[in-house]
């Protein structure tokens, strides 16, 4: 048994890290939310001088043909900073899905080779949530019905923006119509996708919700040394300390479900569920505490617009809903563990193993 | 122990009844269910003049002596008129500060010439107030005010310099109540006045801030030479801490009725919804639900019981008073999680428009301020432990000067 990521892994989180941080600011934030898209096209294009759309793109395709565990150290960084794009949605969703498609449809390869050049960008619909995001950049979309994939350009949906809490998200009611040309897939086929598409989203989900979690307790640790009261920093006081420990708690116990989920998509994403939902509730929880203790630590000056901490709260909320709510998490985990065959034996720390 | 309303309270609560169905209408049809909390912002003017409505009815400051235009209304009747505003859609009250902060500490400490000036503008509902307590340097440590006022011997005025901040409803008051240091040596909650400040002054400054739900209900303050007559503070010189303190025991008696009535307006709102998109099908929602239910009981039930143990009409309370703020902000932050829960993906989708969150989404951000603004969850504690069980304090810190 190893429970911990490879150096090579380590290193490579590690550079997306320091990019990301120099890249994203608050204030690079603030100015997309009055930008049109409220997208940089010149940061995509970074992006995928780095690879990372085309990260677990297949290397015949062009890609560097890594796997979802490989991703989720970058999905946390990419929380980390609230980055608007959807970077997470392309590389561990999008492509993975577009790879499982390539001998089904060889518009799919192309695809494929055109999101790791960045020449194209392809947005995902799903029916565990009512909206597409940011198709309103996509050039392409994959979109669902019943147990049927679809693929759509652009030209031929109506898109109607609907704004999120988030002023980061762009959120689209997608209006098409689904013909023969447009199926990529269908019956049994189709449902296995669907649901492995799920899952992988809402590790992607999960890891941004840590990310997100942990970069609220930074500022605010920062924050309550910053200010003072009584003649003395607010950091002082217990029951501040107690605040900011309960979330080092919940984010460091997040930590192992995400990464044991992330690897259990890779390696058996047949016996995913389990993980992933617990994966996205332990994040969800830490990133709603987080926000709920670092505002309540930043007093009144956190309720303001003008402090950068909703900016990562927001997000932290908005997520918490995408890619499956608590209450959808919740119910499969009760499905699971009430299981007659349920797998909950003394030996099944890891669950099954085939 | 008698938990039930006499007859003559009965037909007090059919007048009150009658007079809402008669008068909540037409131009008023609009404001029904607004203006409540995270929803301040909205129908000020209509609100407005609501208020001036309610006091033509004599439904303004029922709880008030009859000398100052009160109706005396007993804690019973105060009760009744909360409910019913409450079941008819009475609209968030502009007139709040006024008539349950600021006249309330006048009564209790003002002057007569105080009372005369002060109190008719808001029972009639045309003067509007704000609280000039919090400063920059001054939230949870309260007593560190640094604002002065100075007594200008020539002009015979005082004359107050600093700035005040989270000033609720500053842009659309006509006076704010003001802590401030009449003795420019002193430290923490000694040498403090409390003055009656005029507004609309060039002294005084409002600039809004711009909160995480995109609208403005607090404000900073400013205050640059502005000036308030020599009869305009209540107490003496010095004796600033002692009426702001005797303000916060108002804050949490009566004035609690009418906040409860809308939380439960919001709590059955969020039932609404979980029944009708399914939400209440799910047993975690449904045992929150009827959690979030059961804990609103226990605040209304402990709010009688306390103001029926209350005695006088000086509006202090028992120590039982401390442990309210607590609750209720922690209830109203954990009824607003639910609200977004029951909600679901959608609680994520604003209406059209520039940042419109809607009703439950603006609650739920507002919420977030609730455990903060009046004295934090984390003070409130401190307070309840030394105050109310006799837990020793911190070792006190010499205030920074």
């Amino acid at each position: 048994m190893d429970f911990t990521f490879t150096e090579d892994q380590l290193l490579f989180a590690e550079s997306i890290k320091d990019f990301l941080q120099n890249e994203v600011t608050p204030e690079s934030i603030r100015e997309s939310w009055d930008s049109e898209t409220g997208r940089s096209q010149d940061l995509w294009n970074k992006m995928v001088e780095l690879g990372l759309t085309g990260m677990l793109v297949p290397e015949a395709q062009g890609g560097l043909g890594m796997r979802e565990i490989d991703f989720v150290l970058i999905a946390q960084e990419c929380g980390r900073v609230a980055l608007p794009e959807p970077i997470v949605d392309t590389a561990m969703v999008v492509t993975p899905l577009l790879k499982d498609l390539v001998d089904k449809d060889p518009r799919c390869v192309s695809l494929l080779e055109k999101v790791a050049t960045g020449e194209t960008k392809v947005a995902i619909g799903h029916a565990a949530n009512d909206l597409v995001s940011d198709a309103h950049i996509a050039d392409y979309l994959l979109l669902t019905q019943g147990h049927q994939i679809h693929l759509l350009a652009k030209a031929d949906v109506d898109l109607e923006a609907q704004q999120s809490v988030d002023p980061s998200r762009k959120l689209f009611a997608v209006k098409w119509e689904a013909n023969d040309e447009t199926l990529l897939i269908n019956g049994s086929d189709g449902v296995g996708l669907l649901a492995a598409t799920l899952n992988r989203a809402a590790v992607g989900t999960a890891a941004q919700l840590l990310g997100l979690s942990e970069k609220m307790v930074e500022m605010t640790v920062q924050y309550t040394q910053d200010r003072e009261q009584f003649g003395k920093p607010i950091g002082t006081n217990q029951a501040l300390k107690h605040h900011m420990a309960n979330c080092a708690v919940k984010n460091e116990f997040a930590k192992a479900v995400l990464h044991r989920a992330a690897y259990t998509v890779t390696e058996k994403p047949v016996h995913g569920d389990f993980a992933v939902s617990h994966a996205k509730l332990a994040a969800g929880e830490a990133a709603n505490l987080a926000a709920k203790n670092s505002i309540q630590c930043y007093g009144a000056m956190g309720y303001t617009w003008e402090c950068d901490l909703h900016i990562f709260m927001k997000r932290a909320w908005a997520l918490d809903k995408f890619w499956g709510h608590s209450g959808f998490h919740k119910y499969r985990l009760h499905q699971w563990l009430m299981n007659p065959n349920a797998k909950i034996g003394a030996e099944m720390t890891f669950g099954e193993q085939a | 122990m008698k938990l039930s309303f006499s007859p003559e309270d009965e037909r007090f609560r059919e007048e009150v009844a009658q007079w809402l169905n008669d008068n909540l209408t037409g131009e008023f049809e609009k404001v029904r269910f607004r203006g409540g909390p995270g929803d301040e912002h909205m129908f000020q003017e209509e609100r407005h003049a609501w208020e001036k409505k309610l006091a033509e009815g004599g439904w303004t400051c029922i709880g008030w002596p009859t000398e100052f235009g009160g109706r005396a209304s007993s804690i019973e009747q105060q009760v009744i008129f909360n409910e019913e505003y409450a079941r008819a859609g009475g609209p968030g009250r502009v007139g709040h500060i006024g008539e349950g902060l600021a006249g309330p500490t006048i009564i209790a400490f003002g002057s007569q010439e105080q009372k005369e000036k002060y109190l008719p503008g808001i029972v009639n509902g045309t003067e509007l107030w704000c609280q000039g307590y919090s400063e920059p340097g001054a939230g949870s440590d309260l007593a560190n005010v640094k604002t002065k006022a100075r007594f200008d011997e020539e002009k015979g005025k005082w004359v107050i310099n600093g700035q005040k901040v989270w000033t609720s409803l500053a842009h659309e008051s006509d006076f704010c109540f003001v802590i401030a240091r009449t003795d420019p040596d002193s430290v923490a909650h000694k040498g403090l006045g409390f003055f009656l400040v005029k507004m609309d002054q060039p002294g005084v400054e409002v600039r809004p801030i711009e909160q995480i739900t995109g609208t403005s209900e607090f404000n900073e303050v400013f205050f640059d030479d502005a000036e308030c007559d020599a009869n305009d503070i209540v107490g003496e010189p010095g004796d600033g801490w002692k009426v702001a303190m005797g303000l916060l025991g108002f804050e949490r008696g009566v004035s609690t009725l009418g906040q409860q009535m809308q939380f439960q307006n919001e709590l059955n709102e969020v039932v609404r919804i979980a029944k009708e998109n399914g939400a209440a099908q799910d047993p975690v929602i449904r045992q929150r639900i009827a959690q979030s239910h059961a804990e609103l009981k226990i605040m209304r039930y402990n709010s009688m019981r306390m103001l029926s143990g209350q005695s006088g009409s000086d509006g202090s309370l028992q120590k039982e008073a401390l442990i309210y703020k607590l609750f209720w902000a922690t209830w109203h932050r954990s009824l607003g999680e639910l609200a977004m829960d029951v909600m679901g993906p959608e609680s994520q989708i604003l209406d059209p428009g520039q940042y419109e969150l809607n009703r439950l989404q603006s609650m739920y951000l507002f919420t977030r301020s609730d455990t903060i603004y009046g004295g934090t969850n984390q003070i409130q504690r401190n307070i309840i432990a030394e105050r109310g069980l006799g837990m020793p304090k911190e070792p006190k810190i010499t205030a920074k000067t």
